[in-house]
């Protein structure tokens, strides 16, 4: 797989001196171009050749994370990514506040590139699937304006969070609703939550991005995840395309499924919530 | 918004939405133009943001925080807002 580096420049905050470090490292590393996010901005065509060919190494110096709302931008396939602030707080320590980087920040940057290029020729890290799933044959409808919402009505249930939960002998599928990936448009990037981590019911099993919208993904039950779906993290158009098959998410090993259900809700209330939300849109 | 629910609870009754902490804002917007609920507002003075209809966020959802560079936004304890949801669903159907 050819790759480019898309980061942020670096200029005004420490983890912005990371996040340009790190870009540097993975470039010699990997052997691939690094893309100056100013120059794309100011002239996109300089960068059209290597955006069709390559994948990106996404690295975001702050929340702000210009360089994911760049390759959002320009519709590029994003091949794996990192926010240095997030890495920053997962450490425990605080970033010297010096543009300079110092020792704690190129500590970090190695911290960074060591967990980002790991695995660098299996992209999807992830396990398959543990369990198998019929898709779904019968739907309810909700239309509004010009769309239409399907929701299926047996073996599904729902949070109000607009993530569906089907469960089969101890194991969860889950992933978002059709209602929800027709609001997020196009996803371009699911970034998924780590295999073998507990998970609370109404915690975050990962997020979704796509040019309108960050959408995390609230988790419908309390479990283990011991899957994330290889296909959707390789191909995340897949959620729009088929939200309740084949563009499942996680699989969720349950450990209070009986009490789960209680705050869960079936096809037939999911759809009266569908048509409340999308009148108040 | 007062007669939405969530989760049979009504809306106004769950304390979920996101604090602006005012010394780290620096009002960038960031979180206005992402948050598709207009829960923020912009002002003229000195708090150029302030959270103008704090029932319109969606319960759980903390994606505006992620959008904030500073990191000036934060929000409730998810288990405390959980168990407070539980209470009032109880509440509710002894009713």
């Amino acid at each position: 797989m050819k790759r480019a580096i898309l980061s942020c420049n670096g200029l005004d905050k420490p983890e912005g001196s990371v996040a340009r470090e790190v870009a540097i490292r993975a470039a010699g590393i990997t052997g691939s171009e690094i893309i100056c996010p100013v120059l794309l901005n100011r002239a996109p065509a300089r960068y059209k050749k290597t955006l069709s060919e390559s994948a990106l190494i996404v690295v975001d110096g702050c929340s702000t994370r210009c360089a994911t709302k760049l390759a959002g931008r320009f519709e590029a396939k994003v091949d794996r990514r990192v926010l240095v602030s997030d890495a920053v707080k997962a450490s425990g320590h605080s970033l010297e506040p010096a543009l300079n980087l110092r020792a704690d920040g190129l500590a970090l940057a190695q911290a960074i590139i060591n967990q980002l290029l790991h695995n660098l020729d299996a992209p999807a890290e992830v396990a398959g699937p543990t369990s198998v799933f019929e898709a779904p044959t019968e739907f309810l409808t909700v239309t509004h304006d010009k769309f239409e919402f399907r929701i299926p009505v047996v073996d599904y249930l729902f949070n109000e969070n607009d993530v569906w939960v089907r469960a089969a002998d101890g194991v969860a599928r889950v992933g978002i609703s059709d209602y929800m990936q027709q609001r997020l448009t196009d996803i371009s990037f699911f970034d998924p939550p780590k295999v073998d981590a507990s998970v609370d019911q109404f915690g975050e099993l990962g997020s979704l991005e796509s040019a309108k919208a960050v959408f995390e993904v609230i988790s419908p039950v309390t479990g283990k995840i011991t899957a994330v779906n290889p296909a959707v993290i390789a191909n995340p158009a897949l959620i729009n395309e088929d939200p309740y098959g084949n563009g499942w998410l996680v699989e969720v090993k349950l450990t209070n499924w009986p009490q789960d259900q209680e705050l869960l809700i079936d096809g037939a209330a999911y759809a009266d919530a569908v048509q409340r939300k999308a009148a108040e849109e | 918004m007062s007669d939405t629910t969530f989760m049979g609870v009504a809306r106004d009754k769950i304390p979920w939405f996101p604090t602006i902490d005012y010394e780290k804002c620096n009002f960038c917007m960031e979180c206005d133009t992402f948050c598709p609920h207009k829960v923020f507002e912009r002002r003229e003075g000195e708090r150029k943001l302030v959270v103008a209809n704090p029932n319109n966020c969606v319960v759980f959802c903390r994606a505006c925080a992620k959008a904030c560079g500073p990191d000036a936004l934060s929000f409730p304890n998810k288990p405390e807002i959980i168990a407070l949801i539980k209470q009032l669903r109880e509440q509710e159907s002894v009713k």
